[in-house]
This record gives structure tokens, C-alpha cells and sequence, in this order.
């Protein structure tokens, strides 16, 4: 079971050696039996502090010849050194440099920890004077993991977690990730493993010795009750929404409305600001926009998209073609890609021109209908709505047409005017809003699924929950395997569970043999 | 010396002066020599004789040949199916019980069939007369009444793992007997000690010597050795019984028996003894928490089972609880009750108080007081699968003595090594059944691999795939193939067993392909509550999953094809235990597949495990030497071996074995051939999963 799942993981991984590292030339020289690997740990780009890591035998070789110090610091202290280049005896860079003599290491192996100045200068400097050493390579993406997990220093789902640190890009992600790490997400999984290998070892004595040994009454029914508590358990958590997975990779938020309405203006609009959010917002036109603009209705004829952090958590904001029935073969296909972008979105944006409204505003609910994908109802969907051109409007008019949205069974609505940039605000505290009632606060209530992996386990484990109830009445063992189904599938998640340890259940909780 | 003989005299009475093959090209006398006479060692010696090899029993009283030392009933929950098994190969035990029970029963009749426990109450004497008649009747085995003292040993063959290899026994006179493979089943005897409160004394069980040279013999060899305890309860004279008080529980009134060659018992239903229930007091409890410091075998730090053996681990373990005994009777014409789970090693004065404070019992005599034992055994994790010992060739172990209870359970491993001693003599290849395949993989496999520290027992719970593995099925999971392969099989159970197969297949195309729809189905048999939603046609295999059909009521339906399938009872009977599991055991026919895959994946028995370059923690290297798994797939049994453990195993061996090829391949200038342990494409061509 767990091969599988393990590629995954390991396709999961997100490259610890970027770009830079893969130009740099690396001498090749085998020591003892496995290479030394380093990489950039912290993100790319520009930052004030990268950490660059090291991992295995020749770590602390090479963290002497780097610091030009036979002496290498005390084991998990930091200690601020000078970093040469040991080939033309440069000075790369001051900085905290930490030594994690194995096994006690995040890899069990001996690693070391750089942390430098940010500088791409700097970082490559380091980098290539590391690949300059012997026994030294960069590592192949995810290997500091899979050497961790080698070793036995990770479990499945701290993987899976440290997967997401690594994509952490925002900082709700990271706090999930985080908190994942820490293993209450595992915790949770760890408890119903409990309850459930509990559950499936009550059954398991029943049909072993239930006959001549005496078994307490009411064996079955706790059983029942058991797995029925587990059942809602598991169903809540399913249920909580797919918060998690909206924080791995972004909820999708989908613009969306009739042609001419404004649509890349806002998601202009949107990205600019959200990036630049110290700029004055008139100068929003200035900028290189990610969407083309202009006057002539369906200008847009792809779905243009552009990942955002509003409020702390990831999003991917996309353009879609205005909808309406068109003649154009390459307009309608537009049209049918924004279609389709709408069925799978998360939250919809949509924009409808706020002077085309005004006069009507009862014909608002029907205009919504027309965007929405059918099939939702208007106040259900998880939407906002978006009146451009407010500046537009005759003075007095934005405040009526804001109470007539209220008034009508119509999601929450803003005025807003990509040209002048009003309104953005509002718009961006209702999009938080939503945002947070979706994926909640990462700090705070039930730890949410991360992984599409778990979610999958977990909705076979509940359908086997279900299935033990049919079966009981037909034959147990019918109704055992079902349980032991179901505790494999939260196996998959938890580890598995051997036969000597349901024993084990079975002659702690009952007085049996003879 | 006494000696018997089997009455067709094949082949001449053995001499102690007989000479070993080896070097001056002469056969041994004997092909398999069994030590003990018990319940692995009647299974053993008889399978190896009906594979076809002379066989030679070494019993030091062959009078006590099919004792049942202990408690007077064979089968029950997973103990039946081990029976099961152990008929559908042709072996004993089934048989004599089908000729010795006085009350059958089947346990977990409401649970469903796959876990219906075949349970009978046994007449002691009978049992054993029936088992010496048949020992003494087996073609080309001869029993020989002799202790056996010491192991003859010789140069270890070299192309196989072991220090050196056995060639037959020296007896307790000195003489010598030889033999191609021997097999050892001394059950609770090497240095077995009995306890009666503060009391103890050398013995095997009550009244018997204990054999503490072959112990010895065992211990220089390097093999190494546990201890376990057990115990067993007072008997009780029947006549001073009330049973007037007591709960009776009667026999099943259409008994059934345990060996598929036969349709029904020896015994009149009408005929059967009763069983009755009694219970625990507080007074039973206090009279065991005063007198803990009288009872050294409670006490003693040897490891006792996790399960509760003794009434005394009863009261300590769940105190203030009311516990069930059952008085069973030992024989028609015996005066004597069997308390069923009042084991106790208290001293006799003590134990006759017990006895006289639990209702029914207050005028009980206690004709014999309970006792522990504790014995040696031996890890059997220095066994591979067929039970032949690593350490010593040819040397094979099987029943008590690795470290099982129960006679079901050491009947089975005593067919297992008397195929595979006959199958070595003969230069065959292991006769193995694997976890997949049967109770006995079960049993074997979780012995050879994962060890014990208390006397195994066979549980339905330790299998995985108990839907399949059921009792009515054994004979078409096993027969064939011991017939095949091990020549273990008579032809006639194997032509029987064929003819039911085919008509069971034959039956099951039928019913799959008799298909209506709801409709018509609920018309033709109103007493199933057929839901008439479903728009789709439903077989009538699916339609015989219903608790209220039948295959007689089916066949009422549609007479013509099924009244031939329904007329023959077990036929019927058995098709509608496949219908039930039908579904779930077709959907964990993949998973048995990757079981079996990774069990292809064979390790190479001369692993180093401290030496290999490879990834391992300590704790890992000494598991996996301890253990020393055969196959991938038990390599993931073994509990703490975590999943990079097993990747770099298999990284270990994989890149081993291709730079092995790889120097082949330079050397003889061609690819190698693929191997039996690690071939690369094997290796490739399989998921490396873990089974569950």
C-alpha cells in the first residue's frame, strides 16, 4: 500500500534545489556510502535571510572548510562565523551557521544549517562553493525528505506536511502546515485508529469466543454505537468543506459575467494591488496589466489567471470570457472555457456593469442567473457580487442599488470602479470574509484535510463504516471485514495494525481462554 | 525394548546396527524418524508414510500413542479449520474424532458460516485406540518404543544454510538408528517440570519422564530455547456430581463431522453426552487471593500467555467477575468430568476447597488435582516454512515444542512435517501453504516469522482472508495439491474431492447464469424479501445470498437445471455458503495476489543482516536476524520493521543481486539466468506493497 503513496509523496515534493542550483557545476567524488546533498531550504527570490542546508557524511567537512575553522560549532547552537569560499579564500558572507551531528537531525544523517544574507550574489556564491567540495552534490528535489523518511525520522503524514511547508508560499499555508508537522491532524487520525482498531477487536473476540467464554453482554451493541460515533466523525470532517486543499493550491476564484463588464479590468485591478499595496492605486493603469483590456466586448476569449494572497490565504484568481451567444468559433470557445472554469469554481466574482443595473435593479436576480452555473441557487452559491463602473453612476444611485441587493435574496454585493480603484477595499473585505468562512483560520478549529490522499482513504473507511451496519444482520464475518477494511483505509493514512495487536485489545479487555 | 510393528510387515524390523548413507553409498535404514508419539508426532510419522517414505516412530511408552494429555475435546473456533485442513490432506485427527466424539457440536452457528467452529467432546479411550489402530495400520510406518537420548549429526550438505546436518538418533541404550530426515515432537517433555502448589518435580506430564538429554543435545547445538507454562485442571469423579443444578447443554441433534470422507459419526445422535455449566464464586476468588503465596507456578516470572489459562490469572486478572466452567465428560464409560477453565496449580488440599464452594460441585471427589507445567521450547524462528531447522539439515520440528497449544494445533504442523521430511528424503521441493492458501500458512507463517512468547493458539481473527478460508472449502484449497505435490492424499480422496469441485463449479456457472429480473424473482420466490427497485437482471447466485433461500427452495422455483445441484446435499449446502461470501471473496482476490507476489519475493537464507551496507537501524538488523524472514512478504509482518526499512532492504538486495548478474553477466558473457531468490524481473514485475 504504502509504495504507491510514497512516489506520490515524492512527486508531491516540491524542489528544495532551484534553478540556481542546477547551473552550478558540481564535482562528482564518491565518499563513504552516500553522497553529501545541499540545497536552498528557503524560498527563492529575493528575502533578507536564505538558509542553505546540507545533509550527509561529509556535512561537517564540509561546514569546516566553509567557515576555515577546524573547530565545528557546538551541535544545535548557532553561531554567527565568516564563510569563505575554501578555493580562493574569499569572504562570501557573514552568518549563523548550526550543526546537527546525526542521528539527531531532521535526515538522521550529520546536516548543517547556513543562514546567509538573502542576496542572489551571496546565495550563489555559497552554492557553488558547496558544489565545489568533495562528496558534495545538490539534492534531487524532495531527497532531504525521502532521506528523512529513509531513516525512519518521519512518518507518513509528517511527510505529507513538510510537502506543504515546503509549498508554503503564504502564510496561513505555512501555519497549516506547521500544525500538521506537529502531528494534530495526525493526532486525529491517531485517536479514531484507536477507536476504531478498539471497535473491529471487540468483533473479532465475539466471533472467537463468544461461545464458551463469557463474553460481558452487550458486546456488539457498544460495537455499534462505536462505529456509529466514529461514522459522524468522519463524516463532519469530509464535510468540513476542502478547506485544506484550498490552502495547498488556492481557492479558485472565478471572474465571471456579460461581455464589457469589467471583468479583466478587476482582475487587474485585483493583482495589482494585492502585489503593490503600498503604490497609490491611479497608477494602477500604468502597470503591465495580466489581462488585455479594451472597449470592444469580447476582448477576453481565454481564461486568464493570476495567483493572489488576499487576507493570509491563496488564491487563484482567473479571467473568463464575458458570456453571451456569439457567432465567433474562437469567441464561442472562450465562452464554453468560461463555462467550464465556472462549474469547478470555488468562489465566483461576478461583475456585472453597475449603469446597466441601476434602471432595474428587480432584474438583478435574474442577471446573476444568467452567470451562475445552473443548478445553484443564487443564495447558496459561494459568490460576490461586483458592481463596476460605480463612477459611472449618478451621485445616489450607488446606495439605492446597494439596498436593493440587500433586499433580494442576493449574495453579498459591492460598488466598485476598476478605473478609479473605489471600492477595492470593500471588495477585497467581503472576498476575506468568504475566504475565511471557507478555509477558516488555520490557527484555530479542527485541523482540515491537506491531502486529497486522506480524503480518499477516509471516504472509503466511512463507506465501510456504513456497510458493517448492513452486513451485522446477514453474517458477522461479513460485517468484521467491513471494519477491517475500513481500519486498513485509515491504515493507509495512520500505519497499519497487526493481528497480534487487536489480540492484544482482545485479552486486555476480556477474560477469555482456557 | 519394546517393539511394535505394523501388521503388514514393510519393510523388516529396523536394527539398531544399521548403518548411515553417506560415504561407503549404503541407504539409511529408515527414510523419516519421528520422536514422540503425541499429536504432531502421529500426523507426522503417518504423513510421511502415506507420502511414500519408511517411517519409523520413536515413542518412549507406545502405549500413550494418541493420549490427549490434556482436555477432553477437539476443534472449535479456528481449531476446526485447522482439522478441516488437516483431513482435506489425509490426516488423522479428523477421522479418529469422527469415530470417538460423544457430543458434536458446531460453534458460531448464528455467526456465519466462514467462523463456524467444528467442536466435539472426545472418549479418551476411544480416541487413542482408534489412533493406535490406525498408526499400526499405516502402511510403511513402524513405531519402535524407545527415548531417544541424543541426535546423530554429520557434515552439513553445502550448498544449504546449517552448521551440520542430523542422520539419526542414539536411544536411550545406546543403539543407533538412522534416518534421512528426523523430526522432533517432544511437546511440554524437554525439561518439563510440573508444579502443584509450593511443590515440583521433573516431568513430561503427570506420571511421565521428562527428556532433558535431548534438551541438552539442542541447547549445545546453538538452537535457542524459551520457556513457556501451562496447566491443567483436577478431574472430578462424575457420580459425585449434582448435575440436577447445573445448566445442561446439549449436543447438536445432526452432528457433523469433521473429515469431508465421511457423511456422517459413529455415533447415534440420541446417544450423545451432555455438557454442563457452572460458575465462579467470591468464595472461589477469596480462597485464590489468600493463597497466592502457596502457588509457585502463578508466581513464577515465566511468561505465561496474554489469554487467561488458569481459573487463578482468571480472579487477578478480572477480579470481582463471575467466570464460567463447563464439566465435560471424558468418555461413555468414564467416571470422570473434565471443569473445563478451572485450571489451578494450587496445592490439592486448597484445590478440593475451590471445588467444594461452586454449586453442583459441594460434594465433588477430585480424582486428580490440577497442575502447571513448564517447558521448554524452542524459538521457532529458526524454522523455515516446510519446519526444517536452519541450524541442523534435515532436522524438522513440529507441535509443543515450537511453542503452539492445543492438539489442533500441533496436528497440523505435524502433517506439514511429515510431508516436507519425506518430500527432503526424496530431494523435492517443500510442500508450503501459505497464509493465502489456508490456516495452517497462517499458523506456520506466524511461527516461523514473527516467533511467540506464549503458547500460540489459533484464532480466526489472525487471518486475513478468513471469507476464503473456510472449513467447507479446505478440501478444494488443499486436497489437489497434496495430492499433486506431496503425494500425501490417498487416490480416493482425491477423486472425491475432484468430483465435488467440478460440480461445485459447474453449479456456481449455472446459478451465475440464470439471471431475471427483481420482478420475476419476488414471483418465483415469495419468501425472500426481494427488492423489485433494481432494473438490472440478478442471478441466482445472488438471490441465494438471501438469509431465507436455499438451493431446495431455489430448485422448487426452477426445477430444471438446478434440481441435480440440490439434491445433493452437501452440495447444496456448500453452494449457498459461496453465494454468501461470493462477492467480498472475488473483490480480496487481488489482494491475496499481491500477498503472493510479495511472498515471491524471496530473500536469500544467508542474509547478513549486521554486515549488509544498507540503511538499517540496529533494532532493524536485529529483527530481521532473529526473524529472518523468507520473503518480502513477511518481512512486512514483522511488527517494528518500518516501510524504509523494507525499501532499503529491497534497494539492498536489488542493486546486490543486479551487480551480481552484472559480474555474471561479464564473466560467462551472458545474462543470468533469473534466480529463486531476487530474479530482477520478478523484482520489477511486482508492487512491493505491505499485505495489510
Amino acid at each position: 500500500m504504502w509504495p504507491g503513496t510514497w512516489r506520490k509523496v515524492l512527486a508531491g515534493l516540491s524542489p528544495v534545489s532551484g534553478a540556481a542550483v542546477r547551473v552550478v557545476k558540481w564535482l562528482y567524488c564518491p565518499v563513504g556510502k552516500r553522497d553529501t546533498i545541499f540545497a536552498l531550504s528557503s524560498g527563492h527570490g529575493k528575502c533578507g535571510v536564505a538558509v542553505i542546508r546540507t545533509s550527509g557524511p561529509a556535512s561537517g567537512a564540509a561546514l569546516r572548510s566553509l567557515t576555515g575553522q577546524q573547530e565545528l560549532p557546538r551541535p544545535r547552537a548557532v553561531a554567527l562565523r565568516r564563510i569563505h569560499d575554501p578555493s580562493s579564500a574569499e569572504t562570501l558572507d557573514r552568518g549563523l551557521v548550526i550543526w546537527f551531528p546525526g542521528p539527531h537531525s531532521f535526515t538522521g544523517e550529520d546536516c548543517s544549517e547556513l543562514h546567509i544574507h538573502g542576496g542572489p550574489a551571496v546565495v550563489g556564491g555559497v552554492l557553488q562553493a558547496l558544489g565545489r567540495l568533495p562528496g558534495l552534490r545538490p539534492a534531487d528535489p524532495g531527497e532531504f525528505t525521502k532521506r528523512a523518511f529513509q531513516n525512519g525520522k518521519l512518518g507518513l503524514t509528517e511527510v505529507e506536511g513538510l510537502g506543504d511547508l515546503i509549498h508554503a508560499e503564504t502564510e496561513a499555508q505555512r501555519r497549516q502546515a506547521l500544525r500538521q508537522m506537529e502531528g494534530e491532524l495526525g493526532q486525529l487520525y491517531q485517536r479514531w485508529s484507536e477507536e476504531l482498531t478498539k471497535a473491529l477487536a471487540h468483533v473479532e473476540a465475539f466471533i472467537d469466543f463468544s461461545e464458551d467464554d463469557n463474553l460481558e453482554e452487550g458486546v456488539l451493541s457498544r460495537v455499534d454505537a462505536a462505529v456509529q460515533t466514529l461514522e459522524e466523525e468522519v463524516r463532519g470532517h469530509l464535510q468540513d468543506g476542502r478547506r485544506g486543499e484550498w490552502l495547498r493550491g488556492g481557492v479558485h476564484v472565478v471572474i465571471a459575467g456579460p461581455t464589457n463588464a469589467g471583468k479583466s479590468s478587476l482582475l487587474n485591478l485585483l493583482s495589482w494591488s494585492l502585489n503593490s499595496p503600498l503604490a497609490p492605486r491611479s497608477l494602477c493603469l500604468g502597470q503591465r496589466p495580466a489581462a488585455i483590456v479594451s472597449p470592444v466586448a469580447g476582448t477576453t476569449r481565454d481564461v486568464v489567471e493570476s495567483a493572489l494572497n488576499i487576507g493570509g490565504y491563496p488564491v487563484v484568481l482567473s479571467d473568463t470570457a464575458g458570456l453571451r451567444e456569439t457567432q465567433d468559433a474562437i469567441e464561442r470557445e472562450g465562452v464554453s472555457r468560461a463555462r467550464e472554469r465556472l462549474q469547478r469554481a470555488d468562489v465566483v466574482l461576478a461583475v456585472l456593469a453597475a449603469v446597466d443595473v441601476a434602471p432595474e435593479p428587480g432584474c438583478l436576480a435574474e442577471a446573476l442567473r444568467a452567470i451562475l452555473p445552473p443548478g445553484v441557487p443564487a443564495r447558496q452559491a459561494p459568490c460576490v457580487l461586483v458592481l463596476n463602473k460605480a463612477d459611472l453612476l449618478e451621485e445616489g444611485r450607488g446606495g439605492a442599488l446597494l439596498g436593493a441587493c440587500g433586499e433580494g435574496a442576493l449574495p453579498p454585493a459591492c460598488l466598485l470602479s476598476c478605473k478609479t480603484g473605489e471600492g477595492v477595499d470593500s471588495l477585497l473585505s467581503l472576498l476575506g470574509t468568504q475566504l475565511e468562512q471557507m478555509c477558516g483560520d488555520p490557527l484555530a478549529g479542527s485541523p482540515s484535510l491537506t491531502q486529497a490522499r486522506h480524503r480518499l482513504h477516509l471516504t472509503s473507511c466511512l463507506g465501510s463504516l456504513g456497510r458493517y451496519h448492513g452486513y451485522k444482520s446477514l453474517d458477522l464475518v461479513l460485517a468484521a471485514e467491513e471494519l477491517r477494511l475500513a481500519r486498513r483505509h485509515l491504515g493507509k493514512i495512520t500505519g497499519r495494525v497487526s493481528a497480534e495487536e487487536i489480540l492484544d485489545i482482545v485479552f486486555r479487555d476480556f477474560c477469555v481462554g482456557k | 525394548m519394546f517393539l511394535l510393528r505394523r501388521r503388514r510387515a514393510l519393510p523388516p524390523a529396523p536394527l539398531p546396527c544399521c548403518r548411515r548413507a553417506g560415504s561407503d553409498g549404503t541407504a539409511p535404514r529408515w527414510d523419516v524418524l519421528v520422536i514422540g508419539g503425541g499429536h504432531a508426532g502421529t500426523e507426522a510419522a503417518a504423513a510421511a508414510a502415506r507420502s511414500g517414505v519408511r517411517t519409523l516412530l520413536v515413542t518412549h511408552k507406545a502405549d500413550t500413542i494418541g493420549q490427549m494429555s490434556c482436555n477432553p475435546s477437539f476443534g472449535g473456533i479456528g481449531k476446526g479449520h485447522l482439522m478441516r485442513e488437516v483431513d482435506a490432506l489425509d490426516g488423522l485427527c479428523a477421522r479418529i474424532c469422527d469415530q470417538s466424539g460423544v457430543h458434536y457440536k458446531v460453534l458460531n452457528r448464528c455467526k456465519g458460516p466462514a467462523v463456524w467452529g467444528l467442536r466435539a467432546q472426545i472418549d479418551r479411550k476411544l480416541y487413542k485406540e482408534n489412533m493406535q489402530k490406525e498408526i499400526l495400520n499405516t502402511p510403511l510406518l513402524t513405531v519402535h518404543e524407545a527415548s531417544v537420548e541424543d541426535l546423530l549429526l554429520m557434515e552439513p550438505e553445502p550448498d544449504r544454510p546449517g552448521k551440520c546436518q542430523v542422520s539419526g538418533v542414539i536411544l536411550g541404550d545406546g543403539s543407533r538408528i538412522h534416518a534421512g530426515s528426523v523430526i522432533l515432537t517432544t511437546g511440554t517433555f524437554l525439561r518439563g517440570m510440573v508444579f502443584i502448589g509450593l511443590k515440583m518435580h521433573p516431568a513430561g506430564r503427570l506420571g511421565d519422564q521428562p527428556s532433558i538429554g535431548l534438551a541438552q543435545t539442542l541447547e549445545k547445538l546453538g538452537f535457542s530455547v524459551g520457556r513457556l507454562k501451562t496447566g491443567t485442571p483436577p478431574r472430578l469423579a462424575k457420580d459425585t456430581i449434582d448435575f440436577s443444578v447445573l445448566e445442561r447443554h446439549m449436543a447438536d441433534n445432526r452432528p457433523v463431522p469433521f473429515s469431508f470422507l465421511n457423511e456422517a459419526v459413529w455415533i447415534k445422535p440420541e446417544d450423545q453426552l451432555s455438557c454442563y455449566r457452572t460458575l465462579t464464586n467470591a468464595k472461589v476468588e477469596q480462597i485464590i487471593h489468600d493463597n497466592l503465596h502457596l502457588n509457585n507456578h502463578v508466581r513464577e516470572t515465566t511468561r505465561g500467555p496474554r489469554y487467561c489459562p488458569s481459573l487463578e490469572s482468571k480472579v487477578l486478572r478480572f477480579p470481582n467477575r463471575i467466570h464460567q466452567l463447563w464439566l465435560e465428560p471424558e468418555g461413555l464409560d468414564s467416571n470422570i468430568i473434565y471443569p473445563q477453565g478451572m485450571s489451578m496449580t494450587l496445592p490439592p488440599e486448597l484445590q478440593e476447597q475451590v471445588i467444594a464452594c461452586i454449586r453442583g460441585l459441594e460434594k465433588a471427589k477430585m480424582v486428580q488435582p490440577g497442575y502447571g507445567v513448564q517447558y521448554d521450547f524452542l524459538d521457532p524462528r529458526q524454522l523455515s516454512a516446510s519446519l526444517e531447522s536452519r541450524l541442523v539439515q534435515r532436522l524438522f520440528f513440529a507441535g509443543q515444542i515450537n511453542g503452539t497449544t492445543g492438539y489442533e494445533e500441533a496436528a497440523a504442523q505435524g502433517v506439514i512435517a511429515g510431508i516436507n521430511a519425506g518430500l527432503r528424503v526424496s530431494g523435492k521441493p517443500p510442500f508450503i501453504i501459505s497464509r493465502t492458501e489456508g490456516y495452517i500458512g497462517v499458523l506456520i507463517d506466524d511461527l516461523t516469522t514473527l516467533g511467540t512468547n506464549e503458547p500460540y493458539r489459533m484464532f480466526t481473527s489472525r487471518v486475513e482472508f478468513r471469507m476464503s478460508l473456510r472449513p467447507d472449502n479446505a478440501d478444494s484449497r488443499l486436497t489437489l495439491r497434496g495430492f499433486e505435490e506431496a503425494g500425501c492424499v490417498s487416490q480416493q480422496r482425491y477423486a472425491q474431492t475432484s468430483r465435488l469441485k467440478a460440480a461445485l463449479e459447474e453449479a456456481i456457472t449455472v446459478l451465475k447464469s440464470l439471471q431475471f429480473t427483481a420482478t420475476k424473482w419476488s414471483r418465483l420466490i415469495p419468501e425472500a424479501p426481494i427488492s423489485t427497485s433494481r432494473s438490472s437482471l440478478t442471478s441466482a447466485l445472488d438471490i441465494l445470498q438471501y438469509p431465507e433461500v436455499t438451493m431446495e427452495l431455489l430448485a422448487r422455483a426452477i426445477p430444471e437445471p438446478l434440481r441435480k445441484f440440490a439434491e445433493w446435499r452437501e452440495l447444496a449446502e456448500r453452494l449457498k455458503i459461496e453465494a454468501v461470501y461470493e462477492w467480498h471473496v472475488a473483490s480480496q482476490q487481488q489482494e491475496i495476489e499481491e500477498v503472493r507476489r510479495d511472498e515471491a519475493l524471496q530473500l536469500p537464507e544467508d542474509l547478513d543482516y549486521f554486515a549488509i551496507d544498507a540503511s538499517l537501524s540496529q533494532e532493524v538488523r536485529e529483527k530481521l536476524d532473529s526473524n529472518r524472514p523468507q520473503t518480502i512478504g513477511a518481512v512486512s509482518r514483522i511488527p517494528g520493521i518500518t516501510p524504509a526499512a523494507i525499501v532499503n532492504l529491497l534497494r539492498f538486495v536489488k542493486t546486490n543481486r543486479q551487480r551480481t548478474e552484472h559480474i555474471e553477466h561479464s564473466r560467462i558473457g551472458r545474462a543470468s539466468p533469473e534466480g529463486n531468490t531476487f530474479g530482477k524481473s520478478k523484482f520489477q514485475n511486482s508492487s512491493l506493497s505491505c499485505t495489510s
